[in-house]
């Protein structure tokens, strides 16, 4: 082998293996990222009560800003980490959970309930979104505990096989597509929410303001 | 050997490396996670000392929110970087302490007791955090120090109970304690989730101190 072929094997290796090992990491770092998710979504009566405690305003402000901006961001971050589980040629190629798109279809409703709805303050939308993201960790936990990280355990191979995206690629891609019409309905409900509200507040903002009838003697 | 042949190693040796390197990463990581959450636990007394010399209330709230902050992040961080001793092929493959996962189990109560009590200002929750995270180090530490660190320079009379610990090189116990944690793990998230749920996110439990300071028990 010459000193060319080496260089073009490193480079090809490079290539492919480094997006091979970008896949990797995403696939490895999700779930963290859904244990954070949960952990923080369901700590928020530890926080409020130790927001109530809080002797200032200003110190109460910091810690519930910082608490949202950390349980929100988290959130989206997953689903935009398991954004793939909507790529047909990883869902085929690697071992992922088979019911990674659902979970992750559940993390975008639970999203979509705290953007129409006010989680913070509504009992019944925090339930909702609760159950959402529950729904959605089972989905994913799941297959990742006893398939894709069980090949080795041999009692377990059919389940494996079968709750693993490469191999059962049939029902993976079958269960892909379904939850990526899911996503694409409540991207396009989003969608044209956004554009309604935006449309309502910024016409009343633009809107001139009334003339004041003259007063009689003026 | 062919270059396709020798890009396949390369990118085998890439990936499978990859992991190896940030599974080993995470069990470097992990005893350091530990050590600073105990002590952040136990120092409390420290800090609500340093808390009652300060003479402006907005010093006094910082100081108590970025502690508390910082000691139940490493706690959350602490149960996120355990995830990997649930997974049976990983527990196979690296040398892990062999009670890793029940050890992941006890943070995760720590959280829930954090979570339907009020370590902060009742006294019995407190006492029952800190026999968590005593029993919780006990189950890493000692497989850690004795197990996985051991192992390599433990003399013979010693080389079987320290390959005990480990879990590579006991897997059936390993795969038996990993089962075991992942079942108590379901059943303390379930709990969480179904105090959440009937809670609606609100605090719920009574503000025992409501006049207190940051802190007091």
């Amino acid at each position: 082998m010459k000193p060319d072929d080496i260089a073009t094997a490193i480079t090809q290796a490079l290539v492919q293996g480094g997006s091979q090992w970008l896949v990797a990491t995403i696939v490895a770092f999700l779930p963290a990222m859904w244990t954070m998710t949960l952990i923080l979504h369901l700590g928020r009566p530890y926080v409020i009560r130790t927001l109530r405690r809080c002797g200032l305003r200003l110190g109460a402000d910091i810690w519930w800003m910082s608490y949202l901006l950390m349980r929100d961001a988290v959130l989206l971050i997953t689903f935009a980490m398991s954004f793939i589980f909507f790529q047909p040629s990883i869902v085929a190629n690697s071992a992922l959970p088979i019911t990674g798109p659902l979970a992750a279809l559940c993390l975008l409703i639970a999203l979509a309930v705290k953007l129409s709805r006010r989680a913070d303050d509504d009992v019944q939308a925090y339930r909702i979104v609760t159950a959402f993201l529950v729904v959605g960790a089972t989905l994913y936990y799941g297959p990742l505990v006893f398939a894709v990280e069980a090949a080795s355990q041999t009692y377990l191979a059919g389940f494996g096989q079968a709750f693993t995206s490469n191999s059962n690629v049939g029902p993976a891609l079958v269960i892909m597509w379904i939850s990526l019409v899911g996503v694409g309905i409540v991207a396009i409900w989003l969608f044209i929410r956004a554009l309604v509200s935006a449309n309502r507040t910024m016409a009343q903002r633009i809107k001139p303001p009334q003339k004041q009838a003259p007063v009689l003697g003026d | 050997m062919s270059v396709q042949d020798l890009t396949n190693a390369i990118i085998d040796g890439i990936t499978a490396g990859g992991e190896q390197f940030l599974e080993g990463t995470l069990a470097a990581i992990l005893p350091a996670v530990w050590l600073a959450l105990l002590g952040l636990h136990l120092g409390r007394p420290y800090i609500l000392e340093m808390i009652d010399r300060f003479t402006l209330r907005l010093g006094a709230d910082l100081l108590w929110l970025v502690y508390i902050a910082v000691r139940d992040l490493l706690i959350v961080s602490g149960v996120v970087m355990s995830f990997m001793f649930f997974f049976p092929d990983v527990v196979v493959t690296d040398a892990l302490p062999l009670t890793g996962g029940l050890a992941a189990v006890c943070l995760f109560a720590v959280l829930l007791v954090k979570l339907m009590g009020d370590p902060d200002h009742n006294l019995r929750d407190f006492r029952l955090v800190t026999y968590l995270l005593g029993l919780g180090a006990v189950f890493y530490f000692v497989p850690y120090l004795f197990g996985v660190q051991f192992s390599s320079i433990a003399p013979a009379s010693f080389a079987g109970v320290s390959n005990f610990l480990v879990t590579n090189t006991n897997p059936n116990w390993a795969i038996g304690i990993g089962y075991a944690s992942t079942a108590l793990l379901a059943i303390l998230g379930a709990v969480a989730a179904a105090y959440v749920l009937r809670t609606g996110g609100r605090a719920e439990a009574q503000d025992t101190a409501a006049q207190d300071t940051a802190g007091t028990i």
